[in-house]
């Protein structure tokens, strides 16, 4: 089966051609989506969480760190959004930093305390700490708003030295919602291809080796599971953008649990790109099927088990067989070095 | 100041309730070395399956639902009580052939298909049974309430203590005075080596699978009345029986033992103090012990730290 | 060891290439093209839940909603027009909540959204609302917050809140239990805001809170919080405590044979949460906007349109949470007809200050749109279990009507602030 570890030894380039077309279809997205009878929002929520998802897959793919609590930051860089625009500054910025600190500091602490133990102990520490956020969240209603949510958060305007753009609008929101997430997306190829993304992948495949080679492990573990926090807070600001508001649904286990399905469905766990193929056929599927069925969370609990004992590769993973069973497709290059010595 | 002492057998009882359910998932998860993450939906379809029983419901219109329903209660829950966990023993074996293809794989892929399949039953027990809260109707023997130096506890919680404690001690038994026990905990020591002696390995754990899951089923009838019925339910009861495992000690039966009635425990205790934070108890009861016995109380190394 | 790359181009490609084909296998587009001559419908979003919690209440709120747009329809539609809904699950989630709301204005087309049970998927559903200026009605969210500080200039409120409640309860409690009352809240907002109101009351009125315990959301246990009940021995037992957790606490409650003694005042009662149980497990002082028994004019009709229309539920007569959604969507038609446009200022300012009849709205007294929090002041019932049915379903004894003057929130008045008319989007729906 291939695995993640197929990726060129070499510093690959910093923009790919899937990133170019990847682009191409955000930019014509506000068009697309009205086209096939979707519509405008849709591409905001999906571009979030492909942010959302890139930045997890990096912990749960790449560093095979398993965290089913990963919503909470996501939950908890909404809330320093709103926070930061209601009681500091209605600035966009300032939001997003805010969002992206307050994710970041959480992230590091849980990690600080997660970060020495493997396997289920990690899985039960994230699901822990990811219910501890959820129940500060409703507690802390005065802060948060509990269950009524985090209310009458502001767009704030773009504003680059003297231009100034309004998001408002949603097809507005959706082009800064792409443009982070094409950054976001060029953060995470860079990480993956850097020595820092191997050490990763050396931690996954074997915990004691890469700790008898010499590496600090656990610094890794953090470093990956704080990062991958932060670029969740992103998300997470941008979600409260999104609904102008925040609320503490998406820290509850079910919806951690939608981000681990949303990226093994799409192969994230065998493929860079696993993630923004999950994120997109769970939207899509939602919304089709949704419309159809009253029980659709049912079919695509079906469709997630028959992926995990059937194709654990994932749509990503598929779609790589069903391309080298037809070489013609095959890109003419040789094919790279050996990565790494069996 | 306020007499602690009812709130101290309230939570050993609801502790050794707790339990029951540990038993099975450690059960699993010893032989199997497989975290079931569907162990609460086990759990929640004992308890639905324990109902329709009772109820009849699936025959009702006909002669034999009237016959049925003719029977006296306490027939009827004797009879749920045991097909009940039967036709959740029948679905934790199903579960175990569809995790068949991921042995041998990391065991993630084993606590993902479990994730998932938790998450297909609770929608497929909205979808038979309705997404309402619902009732089991008791016998009246174990049913209403005594009064205790002024205190009125309810019967039932005292029955189910007791029924508690009998399964704990027959498990026990099974487990340690039974030649299939003894294969069992082999097979939860060592299963390669299991095989080499001999035993089917499949059907041994298609086996041991089953009856963890009939255990959870078992818990999940008892429980009905004190935690009520709904289809989040299995959800409800994974987590503190997942963090029971951990906190005992991942494969170890005492642990799991001790464990649940620490957390019983913990969970009365706080009910008077700080009964806000009584369901976050448990979690940073497990961060506390996670933080200095990174195994838990009595656990060994398992496969599964990898 | 696999040695073959997965060719990114081709692999991205091939994806972009599924997931548009798998985009226009998808929802063909509504564009409708409306027969020559015919008048556009008025469409309906109806934002009910149909999966989580509160899936029971959602499915009578929307049948409800859907009784009335039926009637509304045989009656030749509303200005001429026929009356459509679409239905989409809000799953009892804020976030599905935003997404719904904006895929109703956006893509079906909605001029109006009704329907809420959870005050989260209330607001969510509000702010987008507010934000494209569609008017939105709150059918059944009772949390006192929805007219007080999450309330907004389209959106309308037709259920009675926490703070009615307590106001037409806890006088005549006091008068009758005596002054010792303890407190069991459900720890968040709205059992929070329910139980604010009630200690108000009670200092006003002259009683003492002997303890309030606090019962985190999804308890499942009650027993701590009944023994240090017993403990206490207060005269009356007031409890906040909503959705999933009071059901279990019910049951909890008449093992320990505690169901009449203290003396319990619970917050309003949803038909949907009651509806099958046994008798026993109704015990207490609850409230209600309406009975389906009540000895009204056009309540015994009601009901066998309702029974009518639906004959296969398991519910054989409907309750307040259908009740609401049915005078939510009959006033919202009204209001356009009265104002003879479905420009949403115009509609809004046909809904604000509108005075009800109490015939018309089957309770006993009138009601009011208030002009000022927008919700319904309306008639507000204290009931029992009903110790002498005349049928299976008649469980409620209605102990008394309180007028809605008498039990206005005027806390949430103080808080409400709608946002202007200039500043509200204006279109024709």
């Amino acid at each position: 089966m291939i695995s993640l570890s197929d990726i060129p030894a070499r510093p690959s380039a910093w923009i790919t051609p899937p990133m170019i077309v990847l682009a191409v279809l955000l930019l014509a997205a506000p068009d697309l989506l009205p086209a096939v009878g979707l519509y405008q929002y849709l591409g905001i929520e999906i571009a979030i969480w492909i942010s959302f998802a890139l930045g997890f897959n990096l912990l749960f793919g790449y560093a095979g760190l398993h965290s089913f609590g990963h919503g909470a930051y996501l939950g908890i860089g909404a809330y320093a959004f709103g926070l930061f625009q209601q009681h500091v500054a209605a600035s966009l910025w300032g939001g997003l930093l805010a969002a992206v600190l307050a994710a970041g500091v959480a992230g590091a602490l849980v990690g600080a305390f997660l970060s020495h133990r493997r396997g289920i102990y990690y899985a039960l520490l994230t699901i822990g700490f990811g219910q501890i956020f959820w129940f500060l969240a409703m507690k802390l209603h005065r802060i948060t708003g509990g269950e009524d949510g985090l209310l009458g958060i502001p767009r704030p305007p773009l504003a680059l030295g003297s231009w100034q753009v309004s998001l408002t609008d949603n097809r507005a929101l959706f082009y800064f919602s792409a443009a982070l997430l094409l950054i976001v997306l060029v953060l995470c190829w860079r990480v993956v291809n850097s020595p820092f993304g191997r050490v990763l992948q050396a931690i996954r495949q074997n915990e004691t080796r890469a700790r008898f080679i010499g590496y600090e492990v656990w610094r890794f573990k953090w470093a990956v599971f704080t990062l991958s926090a932060m670029l969740a807070g992103l998300s997470g600001s941008l979600l409260a953008m999104a609904q102008q508001s925040a609320y503490p649904d998406v820290m509850s286990l079910h919806q951690s649990g939608l981000i681990v399905m949303m990226v093994l469905v799409g192969g994230g766990l065998v493929s860079f790109w696993g993630p923004v193929l999950g994120v997109v056929f769970y939207f899509v599927a939602r919304d089709v099927l949704g419309g159809l069925t009253e029980t659709w969370l049912l079919w695509y609990g079906l469709i997630f088990m028959a992926m995990v004992m059937l194709r654990p590769e994932g749509l990503a993973g598929m779609l790589h067989g069903l391309l080298r069973r037809r070489p013609a497709l095959k890109p003419t290059t040789a094919p790279a070095p050996a990565t790494e010595a069996a | 100041m306020i007499d602690l002492l009812p709130h101290i057998i309230n939570g050993l009882t609801l502790g050794l309730l707790f339990a029951l359910i540990a038993l099975g998932f450690t059960l699993i998860v010893g032989v199997m070395e497989v975290i079931n993450l569907a162990h609460g939906s086990l759990f929640a379809i004992g308890a639905y399956f324990a109902l329709t029983v009772i109820a009849g419901s699936w025959f009702a219109g006909t002669p034999f639902g009237a016959w049925w329903l003719s029977l006296p209660l306490g027939l009827r829950y004797v009879l749920a009580l045991a097909i009940g966990p039967a036709l959740a023993g029948l679905a934790g074996m199903l579960l175990e052939l569809c995790l068949r293809p991921t042995y041998g794989k990391p065991p993630l892929y084993g606590l993902l298909l479990t994730f998932g399949a938790a998450l297909v039953i609770e929608e497929l027990i909205r979808l038979v049974w309705g997404t309402g809260e619902q009732n089991l109707a008791l016998p009246q023997a174990i049913n209403g309430a005594f009064l205790l130096n002024g205190m009125i506890f309810s019967t039932y919680r005292f029955f189910a203590a007791g029924f508690s404690i009998a399964a704990i001690v027959a498990v026990w038994l099974f487990l340690e005075r039974t030649s299939a026990g003894a294969v069992i905990k082999a097979g939860a020591h060592d299963s390669e080596m299991v095989r080499a002696l001999g035993y089917d390995l499949a059907r041994l754990r298609l086996v041991v699978f089953g009856f963890g899951a009939a255990l959870a089923g078992l818990a999940g009838v008892v429980m009905v009345p004190i935690w009520g019925l709904r289809p989040h339910v299995g959800v409800d009861i994974v987590i503190p029986a997942f963090l029971i495992i951990v906190i005992g000690g991942v494969g170890s039966f005492w642990g799991a033992v001790i464990a649940a009635l620490l957390v019983g425990l913990v969970i009365g205790i706080t009910g008077v103090y700080a009964a806000a934070w009584s369901t976050m108890s448990m979690y940073l009861l497990l961060i506390a012990i996670l933080g200095f016995r990174s195994r838990g109380l009595l656990g060994r190394k398992s496969a599964l730290e990898n | 060891m696999s040695k073959t790359r997965i060719s990114r181009r081709g692999l991205l490609g091939a994806a972009g290439a599924a997931s548009a084909v798998s985009l226009f296998a998808g929802p063909w587009q509504h564009n409708r093209v409306w027969a020559q001559g015919a008048a556009k419908p008025i469409r309906i979003g109806i934002t009910a839940d149909a999966s989580g919690q509160y899936a029971n209440s959602g499915a009578s709120d929307k049948r409800g909603m859907m009784m009335a747009i039926a009637e509304a329809n045989e009656r030749g539609g509303v200005l001429g027009r026929k009356v459509e809904f679409v239905h989409i699950d809000t799953e009892t989630t804020a976030a599905t909540g935003s997404r719904v709301a904006e895929r109703m204005i956006s893509r079906e087309q909605c001029g109006f959204l009704v329907g809420a049970v959870h005050s989260g998927v209330a607001n969510a559903i509000s702010q987008v609302a507010q934000k494209y200026g569609v008017v939105y009605i709150n059918t059944n969210s009772s949390s006192p917050t929805e007219a007080g500080q999450n309330c907004h200039r389209v959106k309308f409120v037709f259920d009675g809140n926490g703070t009615n409640f307590a106001k037409a309860a806890v006088k005549s409690a006091i008068e009758r239990f005596g002054p010792d009352w303890m407190l069991l809240t459900n720890d968040y907002v709205w059992g929070h805001d329910t139980a604010a109101a009630t200690k108000t009351l009670l200092k006003e009125y002259g009683g003492k809170v002997m303890e309030e315990v606090l019962i985190p959301q999804g308890t499942r246990d009650f027993t701590s919080a009944l023994l240090k009940v017993q403990q206490h021995k207060p005269g009356v037992v007031s409890a906040a405590i909503g959705g999933d957790d009071q059901k279990a606490m019910r049951q909890q409650v008449v093992q320990l044979k505690m169901g009449d003694k203290p003396a319990w005042i619970n917050s309003q009662q949803d038909w949907d949460d009651v509806y099958g149980l046994p008798i026993e497990t109704l015990f207490g002082v609850f409230g209600t906007t309406w009975y389906y028994r009540l000895d009204l004019p056009g309540v015994a009709d009601f009901v066998k349109r309702y029974q009518t229309m639906y004959p296969e539920t398991a519910m054989r007569s409907p309750g307040n949470v259908f009740y609401n959604g049915y005078m939510s969507i009959r006033e919202l038609l009204g209001a356009v007809e009265r104002a003879g446009t479905t420009n949403n200022i115009a509609v809004i300012k046909a809904l604000e200050g509108h005075k009800i009849a109490a015939k018309d709205r089957m309770q006993h007294f009138d009601a009011t749109i208030d002009a000022q929090t927008h919700q319904v002041q309306q008639t507000i019932y204290l009931a029992t279990a009903n110790k002498a049915p005349k049928e299976k379903d008649d469980i409620f004894e209605v102990l008394s009507q309180a007028r809605a003057e008498d039990v206005r929130d005027t806390d949430s008045a103080k808080l409400c602030k709608l946002e202007p008319y200039e500043q509200t989007p204006t279109f024709d729906a």
